[in-house]
């Protein structure tokens, strides 16, 4: 299998030489080498220019509402834990308005891929700082520039118990590719922060300025198995310092994911099948 | 006949609902129908509530505003119950209080600390004992309640309280005080339960084969999700609480696409939070239950008290223009039809169905005469080649063949912007106007489905009171009491809100010449959806708006003082 068995042919609705082309891309090449089922895989996505890219992927989707894709990745996930789930959003869509579920995504773990496109701008509504745009991003609402720092999605990761925080860069798909392979993987919540730039809006964090920072874990000594290392190193990126940001595995430790805790996803059928004329009888009995 | 009701008082804390329940129980199982209404604050511990215990030999849903007997835990939560007290009634308070004030009651003072054994703590269960002496309650058929309702605390739980029941009894029995009345036993197997409004709601939802649901804790919607989870080891279904409201509903909505019926219970100000939610499951026409509790509003309002203001709301909430549907069961049987039937409603129609109820029917206890379960429809089939489905084939019904993702060898899509009949974003205009009219028709088949407005008497009426939900038992018994006194008076209840029943609706109030309604709001939300769907005006209207239940003598009164009713 090729990734272009996974990619729907035809046009996308992103600028030319927008990171999500090479994310897309990526994605679509780790499915072939996870040599999945079409057919068992779900990809559900939020609003924003990542929120199109299951319409470019042969799998089936769920494009739902802004903020809410990892609400509705749970549901599906608890409703049928066979299937293979990712979810796709932007810096806005996980970090701003569903910031709230990130959270709890990474104390449930669920057995959920999680990618984060971050640009630190939202592209759809024309270039407004993002959670993640520095102090100092200046855009239409802040003409003298933002004054909050940036928001930090590994740290609250380690902070809230994650199992899985890497963090890739649309620039280097290989290395990207590989990181998408591990999430899935990983029986548990699988979290991919992807760094991109945004050639309309993002004047700040272009190609070459991510190219003179980025460095790779995976060449570096770091332990993933130890989240006090992978604290260090997730500090070192969004701060003060901005000379070094490092990407790889951060963070890979085992605990037992979120749906394992629910009896009835056993052995459930899908569908109003489910329901047993006799189990509700006896639930009536026990009233009376 | 017989009507005696029996107030229980006591603090937040001190087992009021658990033991409303047993008495209620017991009381059932004794052969009568029970109506128990909880009036509740918003607080853990302490607070002056009390829940009122109607029991009658004929159907009932509605407090009767008076009260034979009244026991109160603490002396000081005696006063606010006199003025319900009939002439002769009796008042059973412990020994240590002030005196009670001079009055047509007759008081009997008993030592309830002691009686409640160990700090009191069983205060409840010695009540129980009393109520049992002085209604002439078996007494066998209660210790059975209260024995199977300690049984998971343990046998030495049981043997306390079992003492305290039997100490309350002594103590009544002793005293030598006249009993209120002689209920005894008249039946003992006739097949009748009770249950919350709450538990009639989940058990409709187990019905009609929900499973999954969810929901982020607000009274009084909690109530329904607690009993799904209490029974989700037999029934499978997944029960979960989100971090939020907008979790919620985009759980279920996962849920429901992927395979599980699914149904989120909540409260005014978590639906309103769930608005994109139900907006996107229009859009993707993914079946979803919404169970939400009406309470006395705006914002956090009067938390645990009830009221029936959401109704406009519940019509139209959600941006943009979807068809659903809205359920307001009337009692505890209608509220498992209505959870029964929205379960069945939102899979062959693909689209959110709503059931309204407030506190006063969520809480209340109801004595039902059996539950029915129905199998479902069997959902249309998808048979079409390979690789040549489309989720959103047009259709005259609306409905388009719905297919569940990894159980077929077709993708699925589903998506929040305007899409093709395949589901993919557009910004086609012949689209758009194709889509929305495929999403609208659904209104159609769903209002061939939802329950006619009930007549009663059925019979002409010179003045209609119509009105919706939890008080339809307080209209219902108001007009047998104006009826009694010779008004030409009837009413028109409606179990389901939207699509509004039009036709039937006008058919059957086109005969009185006065329609009036009676509802639980300040502004006539009810009147105002008749004249929108029928032009025809309603009023005055008899409302309540207090956080407190509209009661038979409230309805009767606003009825003759209107005028209208003679």
């Amino acid at each position: 299998m090729t990734r272009d068995d996974w990619l729907v042919e035809g046009g996308r609705a992103w600028c030319p030489g927008c990171g999500n082309h090479r994310v897309l891309g990526a994605l679509a090449e780790a499915l072939a080498r996870l040599g999945l089922d079409h057919r068992q895989v779900v990809v559900v996505s939020g609003i924003g220019q990542a929120g199109k890219m299951p319409h470019y992927l042969k799998v089936n989707f769920l494009h739902g509402l802004h903020g809410r894709t990892l609400a509705m990745a749970l549901g599906v996930k608890l409703a049928n834990p066979q299937l293979t789930v990712i979810a796709v959003g932007g810096d806005g869509d996980l970090y701003g308005e569903g910031g709230n579920h990130l959270v709890h995504a990474f104390r449930r773990n669920p057995d959920i891929c999680c990618l984060a496109h971050n640009n630190g701008v939202y592209g759809l509504t024309r270039g407004q700082a993002s959670p993640t745009a520095g102090s100092g991003f200046r855009d239409g609402i802040h003409p003298g520039g933002t004054f909050v720092p940036a928001f930090n999605p590994l740290a609250a990761g380690i902070a809230c118990d994650g199992t899985f925080l890497a963090r890739g860069f649309a620039g280097a798909e290989e290395q990207l590719a590989g990181l998408v392979v591990e999430a899935v993987r990983h029986p548990g919540f699988g979290f991919v922060d992807i760094l991109q730039p945004c050639v309309s809006y993002n004047r700040v964090n272009t190609s070459k300025w991510y190219a003179d920072r980025l460095y790779d874990l995976a060449v570096e000594e770091h332990d993933p198995a130890d989240p006090r290392q992978a604290m260090a190193r997730v500090l070192e990126w969004p701060g003060a310092q901005d000379r070094r940001i490092p990407t790889g595995v951060f963070l890979r430790v085992r605990r037992e994911p979120y749906e394992r805790g629910f009896a009835a996803l056993g052995k459930g059928a899908l569908g109003r099948g489910a329901v047993d004329p006799d189990r509700f009888l006896e639930t009536v009995e026990e009233l009376r | 006949m017989t009507d005696l009701t029996v107030v229980l008082a006591g603090q937040a804390g001190q087992g009021l609902q658990a033991a409303t329940r047993q008495l209620a129980r017991a009381i059932v199982r004794s052969g009568y129908r029970v109506f128990a209404s909880a009036d509740v604050m918003s607080r853990i511990r302490g607070g002056d509530n009390s829940n009122r215990v109607r029991v009658t030999d004929f159907p009932v849903g509605a407090d009767s505003g008076r009260a034979e007997l009244l026991v109160a835990f603490e002396p000081g939560l005696v006063q606010r119950h006199l003025g319900t007290l009939v002439p002769g009634g009796l008042v059973v308070v412990g020994d240590d209080g002030p005196e009670l004030p001079g009055g047509e009651y007759r008081v009997l003072r008993v030592p309830f600390k002691r009686l409640g054994g160990r700090n009191g703590r069983m205060v409840n269960t010695a009540a129980l004992g009393l109520v049992a002496a002085l209604c002439g309650i078996d007494r066998a058929a209660l210790l059975a309640q209260v024995c199977s309702g300690y049984e998971h605390k343990g046998e030495e739980v049981v043997r306390l309280n079992t003492a305290a029941l039997e100490g309350g009894y002594r103590a009544a029995s002793d005293s030598g005080v006249e009993p209120v009345a002689t209920l005894g036993s008249p039946e003992t197997d006739n097949g009748r339960l009770l249950v919350s409004g709450a538990e009639a709601l989940a058990l409709g939802a187990v019905a009609g084969g929900i499973a999954f649901a969810c929901g982020y804790p607000m009274s009084p919607g909690t109530a329904v999700l607690e009993a799904l989870a209490g029974w989700s080891s037999r029934t499978r279904m997944v029960v979960e609480q989100p971090e939020d409201e907008l979790a919620a509903v985009n759980l279920a909505l996962g849920a429901a696409f992927a395979g599980r019926p699914a149904l989120v219970t909540t409260a005014g100000g978590g639906l309103s939070l769930m608005n994109e939610g139900l907006s996107l499951a229009g859009m993707t026409e993914t079946p979803l239950v919404v169970m939400s509790g009406m309470r006395p509003g705006p914002a956090t309002g009067l938390a645990t008290r009830t009221a029936q203001a959401d109704l406009l709301f519940a019509t139209s909430c959600g941006h943009g223009e979807f068809a659903r549907a809205v359920l307001c069961p009337g009692d505890a049987t209608q509220a498992f039809a209505a959870g029964r039937d929205a379960a069945l409603l939102v899979e062959e129609f693909q689209t959110p169905v709503l059931v309204l109820f407030d506190q006063f029917l969520a809480d209340g206890l109801w004595t039902v005469d059996g539950l029915e379960f129905r199998e479902a429809q069997a959902a249309s089939r998808w048979q079409g080649s390979p690789g040549s489905y489309r989720r959103y084939e047009p259709s005259d019904s609306g409905v388009s063949p719905r297919i569940l993702p990894g159980t077929r060898g077709e993708l699925v899509y589903a998506d929040s912007d305007e899409h093709t009949a395949e589901g993919h974003i557009t910004e086609s205009a012949e689209v758009r106007v194709e889509q929305s009219g495929k999403r609208l028709r659904k209104l159609v088949g769903l209002a061939g489905r939802i329950p006619v407005p009930e007549r009663y008497p059925d019979r002409d009426a010179r003045t209609l009171v119509a009105c919706f939900g939890s008080t339809r038992w307080a209209v219902r018994e108001a007009v047998d009491r104006l009826r009694a006194q010779g008004q030409d008076i009837g009413m028109l209840h409606l179990p389901g809100a939207w699509p509004f029943p039009a036709e039937p609706f006008r058919q059957l109030a086109r005969a009185g010449r006065r329609l009036v309604t009676a509802e639980g709001n300040l502004t006539g939300q009810l009147a105002a959806l008749i004249r929108q769907e029928t032009g025809m005006r309603a009023g005055p209207v008899v409302r309540r708006y207090d956080g407190r239940p509209l009661t038979v003598a409230g309805v009767e009164e606003g009825l003759a003082s209107d005028g209208t009713g003679s």
